[in-house]
């Protein structure tokens, strides 16, 4: 893959003086200052600070009477309370704040595709495997924590003892390949969109993105919902007791 | 019907693999962009069918019970979601082969 780093990175590059060299096994040698060779980084940094500024600004100005932006946090809050007290079933609203930093994160980061001079830090996979990685860390320590060590690692062997040599493989297996599947499909869905977005943008660039921007922007939303509620399914399925 | 799109795929595949310049290098057809684009399609194909028998039985689901729209609703993309990640991979190795 051709390696297209956004206009802020080179417009950093030139006015920051950024020396440029080429990468080993990278962008097949084009010279790359170390902004444009991890833009990915830049614009997931820029994203995460993006939405620090603004719950922080909503923080402290919180009203009786709310204005427009405290309404939408009001209700992104409310509905990732509801998505989570649907899905964990007893005091699930404790990772609450873990759960919406990874809804924003994210959100932000898809939404950095329909900025001009910016590229979606969730088209690199290493961004989104990131994250995966963290979800997948949060809930296997809430699973051993809520349920023990040795139960949390037992629950992987099934309820049929001679079975377990064949099962407990086979579970840990699919654990391991949920941080694939989990950071696959964000990466997949937000890079596939923006290189048609931006094919779109070669062949005319006036009028002729705006419905695969508008994509874009649903289909930001879609996968933002789809990562934010495959994390809550697995912390559920990690936490929850058997009764 | 089936057995005439089968035959004529074929030589679609035949010419193309026929058609080679006799002094460029032996490449098999099967390696490079072609498979990326062919096994993409094949796989959108899938998964579109696989998508909309989802959408189908969730609207029925819904219409014979509105009250029901927003459990379904979930469900529906979640499990839209996972049978695109499928696809998603198909594309992933489409770009890791160019």
């Amino acid at each position: 893959m051709e390696h297209h780093a956004s206009l802020l990175a080179q417009w950093l590059t030139h006015a920051l003086g950024l020396a440029q060299h080429p990468w080993p096994g990278f962008a097949h040698g084009t010279p790359l200052s170390v902004l444009e060779r991890y833009d990915h980084l830049l614009n997931a940094a820029l994203a995460a600070l993006l939405a620090m500024l603004i719950t922080g600004l909503v923080r402290k100005n919180l009203a009786r009477i709310p204005g427009g932006l405290q309404q939408t946090f009001e209700g992104v809050v409310g509905g990732l309370k509801e998505m989570i007290n649907d899905n964990i079933a007893h005091h699930g609203e404790k990772y609450l704040p873990f759960i919406g930093t990874m809804a924003l994160f994210v959100f932000f980061n898809n939404l950095f595709g329909l900025l001009p001079g910016l590229s979606p830090g969730t088209s690199n996979w290493n961004v989104t495997l990131g994250a995966a990685l963290v979800v997948f860390g949060y809930y296997n320590f809430h699973g051993m924590r809520e349920q023990g060590f040795v139960k949390y690692w037992a629950h992987f062997a099934g309820p049929i003892w001679w079975l377990a040599p064949l099962m407990f493989p086979l579970e840990i297996l699919g654990l391991l390949s949920r941080i694939l599947s989990h950071s696959l499909r964000l990466f997949g869905n937000i890079a596939g969109e923006h290189v048609v977005a931006g094919i779109f943008f070669g062949l005319m660039p006036i009028l002729l993105p705006v419905p695969m921007m508008f994509l874009g922007l649903f289909f930001g939303l879609i996968q933002t919902f789809v990562f934010t509620m495959l994390a809550t399914i697995y912390l559920s399925g990690a936490v929850s007791h058997e009764h | 019907m089936k057995k005439f799109l089968t035959t004529a795929f074929l030589f679609t595949l035949a010419a193309v693999a026929f058609a080679q310049v006799p002094g460029a290098p032996q490449k098999s057809l099967f390696e490079g962009q072609f498979v990326a684009h062919l096994s993409l399609a094949i796989a959108a194909a899938g998964c579109g069918l696989g998508q909309g028998k989802a959408v189908v039985a969730a609207c029925e689901g819904v219409a014979r019970n509105p009250q029901a729209a927003g459990a379904i609703r979930t469900t529906m993309i979640i499990g839209l979601a996972l049978i695109e990640a499928l696809v998603i991979y198909v594309l992933v190795a489409a770009f890791a082969i160019k």
